[in-house]
């Protein structure tokens, strides 16, 4: 009895640990988006996907998605639909960046030293650490209760 | 994850409360943008279009062949604004590397060898950098009167077969 009230909680803190990294993840990585909007437009170009009509509202609403995303699940304010948002976003994230890696599109503006190397890597190493943060949000989609 | 009617009223409430938050706070931002920008590399230096401005295009040659002549005549004095190590692994003939990163450590023995008069020609990789525009509206503010800017950049040179110099190897 005792020990299972132990995995329970201990099953409940890991869920927590896992909301609040999903949540400020999020919240981080929608800072920097916000701050520049032009930059982020011009990263969204980079991809090669978007319609050029699409990219400006794209590079203006989606970190703020993020941001109210974060937000909520952090604050447990409609928690499963900032999940399922989280996780539609990672959805996209992955199938863009892996997209891009499986056609060779290495996107390169040469604009600063930084960007003269070759990203592959990084791109890999982004799109690995998406597919555990959409492995961490079905986790929890699935341990946070219908309201 | 069974979405519930609660779950879906969610979803619509917070996308939205991020498109109207998003929007304000893009309107308000002094780093704001305009919900369209100009992607159509075609047309020169691509900008997501700042709502404070946007990039000088009027500077820009969109041109190649025009490029070229430029070029071969030695009608302008051409910068590199590439970082120098690739500027080293091939440039537009006769060009000069003056990358947009050292800017400030070179302006100055720039300053005292080009004459404000000199016609100056920036390129850097392609219509997607704009490193070119950079220091070409910083060599306007400090005087210089006839810079532009090669919007192609040195990715369409090299794509029109264009002769390139390459340094040598240390």
């Amino acid at each position: 009895m005792k020990y299972r009230k132990m995995k329970k909680n201990n099953s409940a803190a890991f869920v927590f640990i896992i909301k609040l990294v999903l949540g400020i993840t999020f919240v981080c990585a929608s800072y920097h988006k916000i701050a520049d909007p032009g930059s982020f437009a011009r990263i969204l170009y980079g991809y090669g996907i978007f319609p050029g009509a699409a990219i400006n509202i794209l590079a203006i609403i989606v970190p703020f998605i993020e941001l109210t995303a974060g937000m909520s699940l952090i604050f447990g304010l409609y928690p499963r639909s900032a999940l399922f948002i989280i996780n539609a976003l990672l959805c996209g994230f992955i199938f863009i960046i892996g997209f891009n890696l499986l056609r060779g599109h290495n996107f390169d503006c040469g604009c600063f030293s930084f960007a003269a190397h070759s990203n592959t890597l990084s791109n890999l190493e982004i799109l690995i650490r998406d597919i555990f943060l959409l492995a961490a949000g079905i986790y929890m989609a699935r341990h946070t209760r219908a309201s | 994850m069974k979405m519930t009617g609660k779950d879906f009223k969610g979803v619509v409430i917070l996308v939205s409360a991020a498109v109207i938050t998003g929007l304000v706070f893009n309107y308000f931002s002094p780093s704001g943008i305009m919900l369209s920008g100009k992607w159509d590399p075609s047309q020169g230096v691509v900008d997501p279009v700042s709502r404070t401005g946007s990039l000088d295009s009027s500077i820009e040659i969109n041109n190649p062949e025009i490029v070229k002549n430029i070029v071969e005549k030695k009608l302008r004095l051409v910068l590199d604004a590439r970082p120098e190590f690739i500027y080293n692994q091939g440039h537009l003939p006769s060009a000069m590397s003056f990358p947009l990163v050292d800017f400030d450590e070179r302006i100055a023995g720039f300053m005292h060898s080009v004459d404000r008069k000199q016609p100056i020609l920036v390129y850097c990789s392609g219509p997607e950098c704009t490193d070119s525009h950079t220091v070409a509206e910083r060599l306007i503010h400090l005087g210089y009167e006839n810079v532009r800017v090669f919007s192609g950049g040195f990715r369409q040179w090299q794509d029109r077969g264009y002769e390139i110099q390459e340094n040598e190897k240390e």
